[in-house]
């Protein structure tokens, strides 16, 4: 098994007038145990021209198993604050990247529709990075 | 306006052959600008004691295509105790005991709720903030 770690940390001085200092870190296990996943798209990028809707995690192609423990990371790597990347799953929109933002979560993957999208909200090159840990 | 950071850091020395260090940080800006969000929930706990299905955070009009972002975490420590996180009914995933999500919400619509189920009706903690551009407010 492997040990992967996610570690997140939000800060700010000045949202609240206590300091805001949270952090939360896990390692990415199989669902309902303690072993480590194991398998990972790896580190990749993605450069779209156009404004379709682009599917980034294909539940069926990839062949993960569902309601399982598989994480996430998004990140929309243009630094034009104004550009995003609408994610969404079958259809249901999840929220908006905006340049230079990203995102980390669970994927239950639990149907063959349930795929990972993308649409970019501009035409121009926009680049995305994003991983995906899973369990088979 | 307000400065917050979010910082992701991926770290495993053996998934691959190829050791990842993946460390990216963002300021939690209002959608289309650099100017900070500056408003927030606080850090909410809850200890659920039913596997009812309950609403989380509401969608509200004023947050519609907006930039909000949420973290929710399992604090279990029973790693098979679960949450599912849906929107608007379409499950996200499952937040299992220790694991954490950090996402945009777009309140797409009014049925765009961010909810969630406990696994087990024992006494199951949960820790959830939502930085924000606004909630529309409910009049009394």
């Amino acid at each position: 098994m492997a040990t992967t770690t996610a570690q997140l940390i939000v800060t700010s001085t000045d949202l609240l007038s206590d300091s805001l200092s949270l952090s939360a870190i896990s390692t990415l296990t199989n669902g309902g145990g303690t072993t480590g996943i194991t398998q990972t798209t790896g580190l990749g990028r993605t450069k779209s021209e156009a404004t379709s809707l682009y599917i980034l995690y294909d539940q069926s192609a990839l062949g993960v198993p569902a309601a399982s423990a598989h994480k996430v990371y998004i990140k929309n790597m243009s630094t034009n604050a104004a550009q995003f990347v609408t994610i969404t799953i079958n259809a249901e929109e999840l929220g908006r990247l905006y340049g230079g933002d990203w995102c980390f979560f669970p994927w239950s993957a639990h149907d063959s529709s349930n795929d990972i999208s993308i649409t970019p909200s501009v035409s121009s090159a926009l680049v995305i990075e994003h991983m995906l840990f899973f369990e088979s | 306006m307000a400065t917050t950071n979010a910082t992701l850091t991926l770290t495993s020395a053996d998934i691959s052959s190829d050791a990842l260090n993946v460390s990216r940080a963002a300021t939690l800006y209002k959608a289309d600008t650099t100017t900070g969000l500056e408003q927030t929930t606080g850090l909410q706990k809850t200890i659920f004691s039913a596997v009812t299905n309950i609403v989380l955070f509401d969608s509200t009009a004023l947050g519609v295509n907006k930039a909000a972002k949420v973290y929710i975490a399992n604090k279990s420590i029973d790693p098979a105790e679960f949450v599912t996180i849906t929107i608007n009914a379409q499950i996200v995933g499952r937040l299992y005991a220790g694991d954490w999500m950090f996402i945009p919400w777009s309140q797409s619509d009014a049925a765009g709720n961010i909810e969630l189920q406990p696994s087990v009706a024992t006494a199951l903690p949960v820790e959830y903030m939502m930085v924000h551009e606004g909630i529309t407010q409910t009049s009394a």
